[in-house]
């Protein structure tokens, strides 16, 4: 069987590290605010690692997209 | 091959027209939520002018190759032309204060080579509250959740 694997094992690592700092971060904002969504603040540290013409592509290509399924 | 994005040079290019210009304006509602990190998802950029009849504003319209179209009984105030299909005019925002005082707090945030006036998350929680429109009150909870990271993790933003 052969496996398709994109990008390398250093990439995979770095995103693991990356995902595991910013879970810390979103466990610490919820920890401070219990009233807040783990997905939420999780979802929107992912949102802001990226640049603001990204963040706003992200949203658009989202809205296009659920109104063509409705 | 990388899809080709909604929001590209062309609509940068109508937003550098405006501050070229000196037009006054926000960008508001979700779009500007999620340029500051939210999770929302929206189909247009609602941009919220002080006056539409500013010479400014047709200046602008000029140099981008668009035009106003002006509102009727039965509809809003619209643009036509290059790079503004995704703009949606916006002449009132519910549960804020006048553009003039708005204004005086917004978050700049760079797209392209401008920097744009955004109108700051937690006004923009107050004004989706205002409206208490279902699909507003949807929101809520991942808007103030944004608004909690960004409290405690200024940095990430």
């Amino acid at each position: 069987m052969t496996i398709a694997v994109k990008g390398t094992v250093s990439e995979a690592v770095d995103a693991t590290t990356l995902a595991l700092a910013r879970r810390e971060l979103a466990r610490a904002v919820c920890d401070a605010e219990p009233e807040a969504s783990f997905e939420n603040v999780w979802h929107a540290l992912i949102l802001l690692e990226a640049s603001p013409l990204d963040r706003l592509n992200r949203s658009l290509i989202r809205g296009r997209t659920a109104a063509i399924q409705r | 091959m990388d899809a080709p994005q909604p929001f590209s040079d062309r609509e940068v290019a109508f937003l550098e027209a405006l501050v070229a210009e000196g037009v006054d304006f926000l960008i508001v509602g979700l779009a500007a939520a999620a340029l500051q990190g939210a999770p929302a998802v929206t189909q247009d950029v609602d941009l919220w002018f002080r006056n539409l009849e500013d010479p400014a504003l047709t200046r602008a319209l000029r140099r981008a190759g668009a035009a106003y179209i002006p509102p009727t009984a039965s509809t809003p105030p619209l643009f036509a032309g290059a790079g503004t299909e995704l703009f949606d005019i916006v002449v009132h925002m519910h549960g804020l204060e006048p553009f003039e005082k708005e204004a005086g707090q917004t978050v700049r945030i760079r797209l392209g080579r401008v920097e744009l006036p955004v109108l700051p998350l937690a006004r923009i929680i107050v004004s989706k509250k205002a409206t208490g429109r279902p699909k507003d009150l949807t929101i809520l909870p991942a808007l103030e959740d944004t608004l909690r990271a960004l409290r405690h993790a200024p940095s990430a933003g």
